[in-house]
């Protein structure tokens, strides 16, 4: 009877490939069995059949029974956080894109049309990207923390040992440490990925706006993926950071591991020569700020042809201050404890 | 005020649950099909209903207290279930704790009838 195949499949569809044939036979069976019973080897009708399968239930919570765990991308544990992030960086995206439009608006009043065209599309497009950049990195360690629980609910039995300290003032990360760095994180990623050529030398000439830019646009296109693992790192850190809210030694091996990757990563993009403007001189000349043989003009051009340099130097340093910094206050609250 | 008799049966629920592993244990020493338990248990006063029963035999299956075989000589091919020496041991374990339960609570209840507090009489 169609029904039954309908139910039968309902159930089996929502439980793992390799268990399902089983469950099926055994599922055809037991309505088989319960048909004969009512009808007393008669002939059974749809009645019949309707009846024993509402006997026994909806097919959701009969394979939830045969499963024996409810699944989930994001748990319970896990949801309160994930929304804090979702929101922190679906927020941080409309402000970082609304200020692009502003900019593009004082700058170019005419096009304001299709500005604002441009601005909804990215919009759409840049919030789908957070919203799935911050699922996936929820999903990832609510996954890693099931498979932690579900490994030590076995090995180690629990101890009031392994309790966690209370946090105090110094120990607990304050909320708006893991806020700014999504912020940043997310600022960051959407001026490398829809505004990089905004960043150079401006000048506002007759009310036109003319940027030189630092880098060449066309070649750090292709460092795009470099971009989106150092999103997707910050991103990763900030959420743990939110989810833990506590400074321990595990938290700050994870910082240094994400601040030491991502400084890498970002040395790596720079050391590619071709990713500056090649004609960053030439269009300063050109523009009238910069004259050979003029004032500076050596200095400029010694700076400008030592910046990879100047700049991996400033990153290596600033990365050594974070990691120092995050060591000493993780080292503060150890020693109190 | 929640009806007591829903609140009754509620809890009663939830009482049941842990029993009727039990129950199943308890007649698994011959080797039975799962609809075949249905009115063996209900004879005996326990109503299981067969949503329950069936994802049940395979949990214990997969915990090792039973074992199974399909027997397709039959009309109908089915899915025999039988005690493994490993739930049979765990069975009788079961029994004996349950029976000390049974007299703790025997002795719980019967000192504090009518659910007055201690010392009232």
């Amino acid at each position: 009877m169609e029904v039954i195949e309908r139910y039968v499949y309902a159930v089996t569809q929502r439980l793992p490939e390799q268990q399902r044939t089983e469950i099926k036979r055994e599922l055809h069976g037991l309505i088989e069995d319960m048909l004969e019973e009512r009808t007393q080897g008669g002939k059974a009708s749809q009645a019949d059949a309707e009846s024993v399968l509402l006997e026994l239930g909806d097919p959701n919570a009969l394979a939830a029974k045969y499963r024996g765990y409810d699944r989930y991308l994001i748990g319970p544990l896990m949801f309160e956080p994930y929304l804090t992030t979702l929101k922190i960086v679906l927020i941080s995206i409309a402000i970082a894109l609304t200020g692009l439009l502003a900019i593009d608006a004082i700058a170019n009043p005419a096009e304001i049309v299709e500005q604002f065209t441009e601005y909804v599309v990215t919009l759409i497009a840049a919030f789908a990207q957070g919203f799935g950049w911050v699922t996936i990195v929820f999903a990832f360690i609510d996954y890693r923390m099931q498979k932690e629980t579900a490994g030590s609910g076995k090995s180690k039995p629990w101890k009031p040992s392994d309790l966690p300290q209370i946090p105090d003032a110094q120990a607990r990360i304050k909320m708006s440490d893991p806020i700014s760095g999504l912020i940043f994180t997310v600022l960051f990623t959407v001026l490398c990925l829809y505004a990089i050529d905004l960043l150079g030398v401006w000048r506002i000439t007759d009310g036109e706006r003319k940027v030189i830019p630092f880098l060449n646009a066309d070649v750090f296109r292709h460092y795009f993926p470099i971009v989106w693992v150092l999103a997707a790192l910050g991103l990763l850190k900030e959420c743990v950071r939110i989810i833990v809210r506590r400074r321990t030694g595990s938290m700050l091996a994870l910082h240094v591991a994400i601040s030491v990757a991502s400084a890498v990563l970002v040395c790596v993009a720079l050391a590619d020569p071709a990713i500056w403007n090649p004609d960053f001189i030439g269009q300063l000349e050109a523009a009238g700020l910069l004259q050979a043989g003029g004032e500076g003009y050596d200095t400029v051009v010694s700076i400008w042809t030592g910046v990879t340099d100047w700049l991996v130097l400033l990153i290596g340093l600033f990365t050594l201050i974070d990691v120092i910094t995050e060591t000493y206050k993780w080292y503060k609250v150890k020693t109190a404890a | 005020m929640a009806d007591v008799n829903e609140t009754i049966n509620g809890l009663l629920g939830e009482l049941r649950r842990g029993t009727i592993v039990m129950g199943v244990l308890s007649q698994l020493s011959e080797p039975q099909y799962g609809y075949s338990l249905v009115p063996v248990l209900e004879e005996k006063g326990m109503a299981v209903d067969p949503g329950t029963l069936y994802p049940l035999l395979r949990r214990l299956e997969k915990q090792e207290l039973l074992e199974s075989r399909w027997d397709t000589n039959e009309a109908r091919p089915r899915k025999y279930y039988l005690l493994s020496p490993f739930g049979r041991e765990v069975y009788s374990g079961l029994c004996m704790e349950w029976r000390k339960l049974v007299a703790s609570m025997e002795g719980i209840i019967g000192e504090n009838k009518g659910g007055e507090p201690d010392g009232s009489n």
